[in-house]
């Protein structure tokens, strides 16, 4: 306890400091005027009584530091003066401040806007209880799979599947479509969620003929329901049945994947779907068991698999179900884009640090004098290394404070911009890992970086450097050669950045200027779904389908169709194909298509072109041969040496008589899963020629000459005016769909372009300030040139010599620099090679114009140097 | 009259003695009791007391309070803790040792 009291008696010195010293000078002043006083009272002049008191005190300046010192607050009182006089200096230089401060915020504030969102997606816990066990199947599966792998399963303890599909609610004002996930009763169990009110569904209701109960989110809940404490027990509802509310799930829940506003049971609202064994639409998850690992799980899938494939060889046969960690399959896609955008900006934040080290050296150089000065002095090498590196780290940690407004506003555009898949990640913002990262990130920089003027400072020889100017001296131009390392380096990383951007660039414009295969300007899309209480049967589909037709065809300037799967709405039926009079495949080894059902001048709305054959006409209606058309990528996959068109396909797997559809045309292909994805092989077939029940859904797509906002509530009325409970959903413009299928390149894009703005920014503010210092350091020299006769055209050249020399060494380094790294966002790249030359010459030669420019500037005014000023300048 | 420095390491012996022998003293008192005592023999480099009794007062040996002189000055009186009287034992201790040893050093025939 003894070490305690005195720490407490130390501090209260620390608190007392300015008390402490009066003390001291009283004390010592009274000790000397006593001395004083007994001298002179023995017979001394009043002058030799004071010097023989000093004399016999001793040294009182010294022995006043040394009971400071003895309280052991020396480092701290050096630190508020190095402080305090680090304030005082930088507030003399304020342009010098604000370039360093400006620096470092830019690069700071652009790493930690990216290290947020890093820290939000990639590092940040999945919001579900023990995310670690949680993994997903890759592959979709059907209900009965599901339960099959929950009983034969030894790795898993829980599992459970979703699938999301509209349904109608009708209990609000208007009818609007909600998103229903169809799940079991294993789904919300094992991601571990406690509702906020009411309980989630047992395996015992969760039963084919079981009661209709509905968990809703609490989305729904506070829109629908009004957010009432009571609303457990209330019915809702849905698609024409009523479902009873068990349980509202808390704001924080939300499925891994799936946007869903009510959950109920598939085997309840849906038996015949969830009966089907090879109807692989659920999305399941799984808890891992503990203690066991991935492979270990995986290797009993495997197991699994085997004996479904054994049993039910029809359906089942390909089985292979692949077990990905549920935070990798969700970040998957993001994160090599992720990554790549976090070297970039940390390479930036290089080019920034080397800037602000070049900018401290320029100081320390000018400000050399005195240092030596205070070494002769007496300023031990400790003290003046720590009065630098107090400054730098100064500097540094305002530019980090500056950065974090700038990380504020850079975050919020980043959230602005962000593509769907960051978006359904949430938990991007400021936290105190992000915030301590910033801390960090400032102190090492100011500490890292501020070591460079340091070491010129430890050098200080201070004999020699008295006597010379500090034009001259070696450690100036030692800085000098530091500072040349350092722009090139900084040109060298900013070609790095230019390259990267430079190929995203091209990669996107390549993207955007991919045909999708049709006209996407002034089309409208909307969804409807028919209910299926109402519109069961195929042949009331099909007429309420025509209706709708006739009608909206009435209306001015607008052509209409619909289709079952609009391309890049993220949706496709496939089917499994069989051509007629091909030797036959193996059961399940049949090719798939994708299966599009169409009404109306589809291929004439979109503006698809056929190339082959005819298109439909409305005489291709139930009841007449059955036809279908298709796209060129099925034409080159299965006929590439015949005529597809009379050729008789089928589907795989159709029960009851075949139903041979005759081929009639052929169209353009179609990019429906993205414009960086290939054309999937595809089939049109007339609704009203097809024996799927199921297929209630329709997206309508009309082009209209000009797209006046009251289209939409006109086309809506028609709907309504036929059948007012049909909900209608997604409205877009086609071109906003293709927006969106490129928002991720878009947002890669535009940050690297900006970090590559930003790089190149600051390097030229780098080279221009090596050149404009070694300019200034030589005007002496230049003087000289000029008086012996030097043209100014001599004095350009001289100096630019210099710039470009500089600037061929930095972008040599680049090149190779980023010859080795761009392969490292080779996945990112749409059809451009990680080294593709014309970007590379492209990116040199922008870097080497800027260079040369921000050469130029100081080589102008060293060519305008009087020689008379320059000489007396000495 | 030749004074001799005061050997090292025996101020805080030095000072913790005098300051038994009296309930408290300012700094000067310090000093000219030790050299009067040891009869002008010891000479106290004065000033040396102050860092001295500086790093007593960290330690918890000594107290300090401000007080009057006889003279109606102010003056920073010590005064010995119960802990600067166990500290001056320990010194005292030591210092006997290493007298005694250096005696009889000195003595051995």
């Amino acid at each position: 306890m003894d070490w305690l009291r005195e720490l407490a008696r130390r501090l209260s010195m620390l608190m007392h400091r300015r008390q402490f010293d009066a003390d001291l000078e009283e004390e010592v002043r009274l000790h000397l005027e006593l001395r004083q006083e007994e001298q002179f009272e023995s017979g001394m002049t009043p002058n030799e009584a004071r010097a023989a008191a000093r004399r016999r005190f001793g040294n009182a300046m010294y022995l006043k530091e040394e009971s400071r010192i003895a309280w052991g607050w020396e480092w701290f009182e050096n630190l508020a003066q190095d402080v305090r006089y680090g304030f005082r200096m930088l507030r003399k230089s304020p342009g010098f401040m604000a370039v360093a401060i400006l620096t470092l915020a830019l690069g700071i504030g652009a790493n930690t806007a990216i290290f947020s969102v890093i820290n939000g997606v990639l590092l940040s816990p999945l919001p579900y209880r023990n995310p670690k066990q949680l993994v997903v199947i890759k592959e979709h599966d059907s209900l009965p799979n599901v339960m099959d792998i929950q009983r034969q399963t030894r790795a898993f303890s829980q599992g459970g599947g979703i699938n999301v599909d509209r349904m109608d609610y009708t209990g609000g004002t208007e009818p609007v479509q909600v998103r229903v996930g169809f799940i079991d009763a294993g789904f919300l169990e094992t991601l571990g969620v406690q509702p906020m009110l009411g309980r989630i569904i047992s395996s015992g209701e969760d039963v084919r003929g079981g009661p209709r109960l509905a968990m809703v989110s609490n989305h729904f809940w506070q829109n629908y329901l009004g957010s009432d404490p009571h609303a457990v027990g209330n019915t809702i509802q849905l698609g024409g049945n009523s479902y009873t509310v068990i349980g509202v799930m808390p704001a924080s829940f939300a499925p891994p994947a799936e946007h869903a506003d009510v959950f109920v049971s598939l085997s309840v609202s849906d038996p015949g779907a969830g009966a089907e064994r090879d109807l692989h639409f659920m999305h399941t998850y799984w808890r891992l068991k503990a203690g066991v690992t991935l492979a270990q799980a995986q290797a009993d899938m495997a197991a699994i698999d085997r004996r479904l494939a054994e049993q039910y060889p029809a359906e089942e046969k390909e089985r292979k179900s692949q077990l990905v960690p549920l935070h990798e399959w969700l970040v998957g896609d993001v994160r090599s884009a992720l990554l790549v955008l976090f070297g970039a900006v940390g390479l930036v934040l290089l080019i920034a640090c080397a800037n602000f080290a070049s900018l401290l050296m320029m100081r320390a150089v000018a400000g050399r004098q005195e240092l030596v000065i205070r070494a002769a002095l007496g300023a031990g090498r400790g003290r003046l290394i720590r009065k630098t590196l107090t400054e730098s780290t100064l500097l540094s940690v305002f530019g980090g404070a500056a950065g974090l407004l700038f990380a504020k506003w850079g975050t919020s555009m980043l959230l602005a911009l962000r593509p769907e898949e960051l978006a359904r990640l949430s938990g991007i913002h400021m936290d105190t890992r992000v915030l301590l990262f910033v801390l960090v990130v400032s102190v090492m920089t100011g500490i890292v970086f501020g070591m460079a003027p340091v070491w010129i400072a430890a050098r200080a020889d201070v004999a020699g450097a008295l006597k010379e100017s500090a034009r001259s001296t070696t450690a100036s131009t030692m800085g000098h050669s530091i500072r040349k390392i350092l722009v090139i380096s900084e040109l060298a990383v900013a070609l790095v950045l230019l390259v990267g951007a430079g190929l995203l660039i091209k990669g996107f414009s390549r993207l955007r200027s991919m045909n999708p295969g049709f006209n996407s300007a002034n089309v409208m899309t909307m969804y409807l779904q028919l209910p299926e209480t109402r519109y069961g049967e195929i042949p009331k589909q099909t007429q309420f389908r025509r209706e709708l037709l006739t009608r909206l065809d009435t209306l001015p300037g607008v052509q209409v169709a619909m289709v079952s799967d609009i391309p890049l709405g993220g949706n496709y039926v496939g089917h499994r194909l069989v051509i007629d009079g091909r030797p036959p495949v193996a059961v399940g080894g049949e090719p798939l298509v994708q299966t599009l059902s169409v009404m109306g001048d589809y291929f004439h709305v979109m503006q698809i072109p056929l190339r082959a054959g005819r298109e439909f006409t409305p005489l291709d209606r139930e009841g007449q041969p059955l036809v279908a058309i298709l796209n060129e990528e099925i034409v080159r996959e299965f006929f590439p040496h015949e005529d597809p068109i009379g050729v008789r396909i089928w589907w795989a797997g159709d029960v009851g008589p075949p139903r041979w559809m005759t081929v009639i045309g052929v169209v353009g292909d179609v990019k429906h899963s993205g414009l960086n994805q290939p054309a999937d092989p595809a089939v049109y077939e007339p609704f009203s020629q097809s024996d799927e029940r199921w297929r209630r859904f329709m997206t309508l797509v009309i082009r209209a000459r000009d797209a006046s906002p009251g289209l939409v509530a006109e086309v809506k009325e028609q709907i309504w005016s036929l059948d007012s409970q049909i909900p209608v959903s997604d409205v877009h413009a086609m071109d906003e769909l293709i927006a969106v299928s490129l928002a991720q390149q878009r947002f890669n894009m535009l940050l690297l372009g900006l970090f590559a703005a930003l790089a190149l920014i600051l390097a030229a503010v780098g080279i221009y300030g090596a050149m404009a210092y070694a300019v200034n350091q030589r005007t002496h020299e230049i003087g000289i040139r000029t008086a012996l006769g030097a043209q100014r055209r001599d004095v350009l050249r001289l100096v630019m010599r210099d710039g470009a020399k500089i600037a061929f060494f930095g972008i040599a380094s680049g090149i190779a620099g980023a010859l080795a790294l761009t392969r490292l966002m080779a996945s990112l790249l749409f059809e451009v090679k990680p080294t593709d030359p014309a970007t590379f010459a492209g990116v040199a030669l922008l870097l080497a114009l800027v260079a040369l420019a921000a050469c130029y500037i100081p080589a102008r005014r060293a060519m305008r140097v009087d020689p008379m000023v320059a000489l007396r300048y000495e | 009259m030749h004074r001799n420095e005061i050997p090292p390491g025996t101020l805080y012996l030095l000072i913790l003695r005098t300051l038994a022998r009296s309930c408290e003293m300012h700094g000067y008192e310090i000093a000219n009791s030790i050299q009067q005592i040891s009869d002008d023999v010891l000479q106290v480099e004065e000033g040396s007391l102050y860092p001295a009794l500086q790093r007593m007062l960290i330690k918890g040996w000594v107290t300090a309070k401000w007080g009057t002189t006889a003279g109606n000055r102010r003056a920073r009186y010590y005064q010995l803790t119960p802990a600067g009287r166990k500290q001056l034992d320990v010194e005292m201790s030591q210092f006997e040792r290493v007298i005694g040893a250096i005696t009889r050093v000195i003595e051995a025939v």
